[in-house]
């Protein structure tokens, strides 16, 4: 199923164009820039251009009158353009002395002197495709992911054009700045910007109260493929989703305190710092206390599954942060239709938990009700038969990077299988308990009662590895067990052990694309780590 | 200020005879640091000494936000115990004068302190042991693990190599290796570099004439002649000279072309440098004027056009020296200075000896209808001890207490700097002012105090 989109409304908004050029802005300069760029990077020309994007749904996971969640086909090859000026420093002495100690350094009088020259560069013949998931609630906003590298390729026209080495140089490294930008500070936000619409009172203060001001302009922009969605689809599921983006949700606001989501937000920092001090969360209420036994073995979904938006640079791999969230996404939706309460929750993984336990009761009985899939019957068999392979490659030794060496599409194509495939299910279970640390450790453990030791789970992840080949010989074990899965513990380590899945899957992904050298600029500097919500 | 170890390192350089004034990178040293001198930021303190004459240590320590410091040792094959390392004997001016004077050409017997205009303490006689002298050094900063580390070796009076090195994680390779070797042969000087980052190597020479060094070519003898026009009109020397880069690894390079004319001690009027500095590479264009107007005062002024970019630049710098006590309430407390102040007031009020009258007769003379005996001329004991107290106030008169530097550049933005001597402790109190933005203009502010001993 396809869009129609209407393109020039988005356009026809007077002051659309600048408040554009200004997030663009403030978007480029977040990042360090390279010494070679003197001044800030200015967005000095912006047209989207009258050619839409195509977006096709792939798949809607849920959909209700305060949430949805759904995987869209995005494929761009349109007439938009942008231009940027910027100053760079032409001397090459200049820059290669900036980055080196002093006391080494050859201290030349006036050989580094600087010429900075202005630059003007020009992106255009920007070709897109993404998988775009996007998972929106009432309470937690809208979060939208690339499953994959979007940009597909971009011509780079500048001043420097006729040196050969120059427009190399600068196409490579703007390349790798754009798909930075998209996946990491776009998700980023689009999260923002819809909890200053929907839910103002989860912002983070920040002394950006003007933005509060144009957010209801900015919304559309910022979500180009989103909003289409939202606004102006014509297709069966528009009343509703339109829906959810005109009532305000007050009624679940309350649920969470702010209180309890910042201690759970140093929680979740203590995971990534082992530290030890963590505040006690009272008055909690977890999932897997709430209802352990009552849901068949395919509602299992994996809560750990909430994209986590909360990157930090104590993880390897630039890029791998999105991937995580992509991927954690997208298993998360495979797991939807069997169990649509899980489906609003968000960003943030401290979220999730809360989310879990806040909802659940409410959300549990609409279970199975609002499947709806979308998919071309065509690409099944295929994607069954890779999801075959996947979840065996899964089974074996889920954490350990050099043996999965899963497709690229393993984890939404195992999803379509959960669905249709009963032995799937299985593997489908298989694999995700042994993801989980926890139980490798105990599986002895009563399900019913999840430990939350969250401090102790680093450690146990440490020793994952290792025991995770022997670990999935029983499969009764891991059915046994799978109501501990719930637990809060076992969301955090999945999130990371999700991270680490998803850079596997970007690495097979980069070796299959055709032009490996394209792939291999990619900056493996980890980015300032930032807090979605 | 300069640093101990850097202190330590020039007067070595001092005890070897080897001068700075014929390396092209020092060419616009004058006005480098009248206009660039480093502000100080946030707060740090460093205890040095000279513990033998061979071996110095240095640490220190600051917090600007979070706390670091270093650790420095530094080893010389010559002994440099002439050398005033106690923070209370070192003379300010050679750690803190910013106006540098050339030294005559050729002349062997160097002085210790470029600085200072005048020899503070006799040199050593130079033996050949001095031409093979050597100076190593190393200092670890932490908790960066940031390890440096200086070797000098001087081969001859005129060959002299440096091997500086850096070693730290963050950096490729784990560190940088920087060699240089250094020729210096009077009338002219030329080094040349390697560098590991990026396999740099560059050459660089400096070129002297007129001045001193006309005069050296023809007969190191000077004539009536030419003291004579040394005394009237400016006398200095020129001095022409050219760097060159390339890397061979990321094959880029750089050059430039450098003048500079610099009057020489014996100039008897106001001492001056002014320098051009040449980028045909880069099409930029620097010149600089750096002036002594007064002993306690130097002015200086650079200009920066750019002629491809069109881009310039301008900035001035100044340096004020005061004999006056620098911050009263500091040393008020000194109890030292305060007798001397005391001390002061007492002698003035001394009622001067009257004239020595026509004595009278004594009584027992006039009896014996004699004259009295010739006296013994009396001493002018009162004379000379005021003597020696008025050279020892114009010495103290001499002897500056702190400086004021200053700057401004095109930007507005506004450098000052205090530095001077409270009691035995070296300060340095600086602060950036950015005149652009009147509603916070401080952009940073540093205290840095040194001891030694």
């Amino acid at each position: 199923m396809a869009f129609n989109f209407n393109w020039s409304p988005l356009t026809a908004d007077a002051g659309f164009y600048e408040r554009a050029r200004d997030l663009l802005t403030t978007a480029l300069n977040k990042s360090p820039k390279p010494p070679i760029i003197v001044d800030d990077i200015f967005v000095t020309e912006f047209n989207l251009g009258s050619v839409p994007p195509d977006l096709e749904i792939l798949e809607i996971g849920d959909l209700a009158e305060d949430r949805f969640r759904g995987i869209f086909k995005m494929c761009y090859s349109g007439d938009a353009f942008l231009t940027l000026k910027t100053r760079v420093q032409a001397n090459p002495l200049n820059t290669y002395l900036s980055a080196k100690p002093g006391f080494t350094s050859p201290q030349p009088l006036a050989a580094a002197s600087s010429l900075t020259i202005p630059l003007q560069i020009t992106l255009s013949e920007i070709k897109l495709s993404a998988f775009i998931i996007v998972v929106f609630s009432k309470q937690k906003g809208l979060t939208l992911v690339f499953r994959n590298d979007p940009l597909e390729s971009l011509k780079v026209s500048s001043t420097f054009d006729s040196i050969q080495f120059v427009r190399d140089y600068l196409q490579r490294t703007i390349e790798g700045k754009l798909r930075d930008l998209m996946m990491e500070e776009l998700p980023a936000i689009i999260h923002r910007l819809s909890l200053q619409l929907w839910c103002p009172d989860q912002v983070i203060k920040d002394g950006e109260e003007e933005k509060e001001v144009e957010d209801h302009a900015v919304n559309p922009l910022a979500t180009p493929p989103l909003d289409a969605v939202d606004a102006q689809g014509h297709a069966v599921d528009s009343i509703a989703i339109s829906e959810l983006s005109l009532d305000a949700g007050s009624e679940a606001k309350s649920l969470y305190s702010q209180q309890n989501v910042n201690r759970l937000t140093s929680l979740t920092n203590t995971q990534g710092t082992s530290s030890l001090l963590t505040d006690t969360i009272r008055d909690v209420m977890f999932r897997a206390w709430a209802v352990p036994s009552e849901r068949p073995d395919s509602s299992h979904s994996p809560p750990g599954a909430t994209p986590s938006l909360r990157r930090s640079a104590s993880y390897s791999g630039g890029s791998a942060h999105t991937y995580t969230f992509s991927d954690s996404a997208s298993q998360d939706q495979g797991h939807l239709p069997s169990r649509p309460s899980l489906v609003s929750m968000n960003s943030a993984t401290t979220a999730g938990l809360s989310l879990g336990s806040g909802r659940h009761s409410k959300a549990g009985r609409k279970k199975k009700t609002r499947v709806v899939n979308l998919r071309k019957p065509s690409s099944e068999p295929s994607s069954s038969e890779i999801g075959d392979t996947a979840s065996e490659a899964n089974s074996m030794a889920p954490m350990s990077e050099p043996i999965l060496e899963q497709p690229e599409e393993e984890a939404s194509s195992n999803a379509n299988k959960v669905r249709f495939i009963g032995p799937a299910d299985v593997s489908q279970e298989q694999r995700r308990p042994s993801i989980r640390p926890e139980q490798v450790k105990g599986p002895e453990a009563t399900p019913g009662i999840p430990s939350i030791e969250i401090n102790s789970a680093p450690i146990k992840s440490q020793a994952t590895p290792q025991k995770q080949p022997t670990s999935t010989d029983s499969k009764s074990e891991w059915r046994r067990s799978m109501p501990q899965s719930d637990t809060s513990s076992v969301i955090l380590e999945q999130a990371w052990i999700m991270k680490m899945a998803g850079e596997i899957a970007r690495r097979v992904y980069d070796e299959k694309n055709r032009n490996p050298a394209f792939w291999a600029e990619r900056d493996d500097s980890p980015p300032p780590a930032y807090e979605a919500n | 200020m300069r640093e101990f170890m850097h202190y330590i390192t020039n007067a070595f350089y001092g005890a070897t005879g080897w001068s700075e004034d014929n390396s092209y990178k020092d060419l616009n040293a004058t006005s480098r640091e009248l206009i660039d001198f480093p502000l100080p930021r946030g707060l740090r303190l460093t205890l040095s000494s000279l513990a033998t004459p061979h071996f110095g240590t240095s640490y220190q320590l600051g917090s600007v936000g979070v706390v670091d410091g270093s650790i420095s040792y530094l080893y010389s094959t010559v002994p440099l115990a002439a050398v005033p390392a106690q923070s209370d004997e070192i003379p300010l001016a050679a750690l803190l004068r910013s106006y540098r004077r050339l030294q005559e050409l050729g002349s062997r017997e160097r002085q210790w302190f470029w600085s200072t205009g005048e020899p503070t303490v006799p040199v050593p006689p130079r033996t050949p042991d001095n031409d093979k002298s050597s100076l190593l050094y190393g200092r670890l900063y932490l908790p960066q693990s940031l390890l440096e580390g200086l070797v000098v070796k001087r081969f001859s009076s005129e060959l002299q190599v440096q091997v500086s090195a850096v070693s730290e994680q963050s950096l490729r390779n784990g560190g940088t290796v920087l060699g240089l070797v250094q020729y210096d042969k009077g009338k002219y000087g030329i080094e040349g570099l390697a560098s590991t980052d990026g396999g740099l190597l560059g050459v660089r020479g400096l070129y002297n004439f007129g001045g001193d060094a006309k005069r050296n070519s023809k007969s190191s003898q000077k004539s009536e002649a030419q003291i004579a026009a040394e005394k009237e009109g400016i006398y200095g020397r020129f001095s022409a000279g050219g760097e060159l880069y390339y890397g061979t690894l990321n094959k880029s390079g750089g050059m430039s072309l450098g003048m500079r004319f610099a009057t020489l001690p014996t100039h008897r009027g106001t001492p001056l440098t002014a320098t051009v500095t040449v980028n045909p590479l880069m099409g930029n264009i620097n010149t600089s004027y750096a002036v002594m107007a007064r002993d306690y005062c130097s002015l200086a002024t650079r200009m920066e056009f750019n002629v491809y970019s069109y881009e310039s630049d301008w900035a001035v710098g100044m340096e004020l020296w005061s004999d006056r006590r620098p911050a009263g309430f500091l040393l008020g407390a000194d109890p030292t200075l305060q007798l001397e102040i005391e001390s002061q007031p007492v002698t003035k009020i001394e009622p001067r000896p009257e004239p020595p009258r026509p004595k009278e007769r004594s009584f027992q003379a006039k009896m014996e209808w004699r004259l009295d005996e010739p006296e013994p001329e009396p001493q002018p004991a009162a004379e000379s001890i005021k003597s020696v107290e008025g050279s020892m106030a114009e010495n103290k008169k001499e002897e500056y207490l702190g400086v004021l530097k200053a700057r401004l550049d095109q930007n507005l933005r506004v450098g000052l700097l205090w530095e001077g001597r409270a009691k035995s402790l070296i300060f340095s109190l600086g602060m950036g002012v950015d005149l652009h933005r009147l509603d916070e203009p401080f952009r940073s502010l540093g205290l840095e105090v040194q001891y030694s001993s």
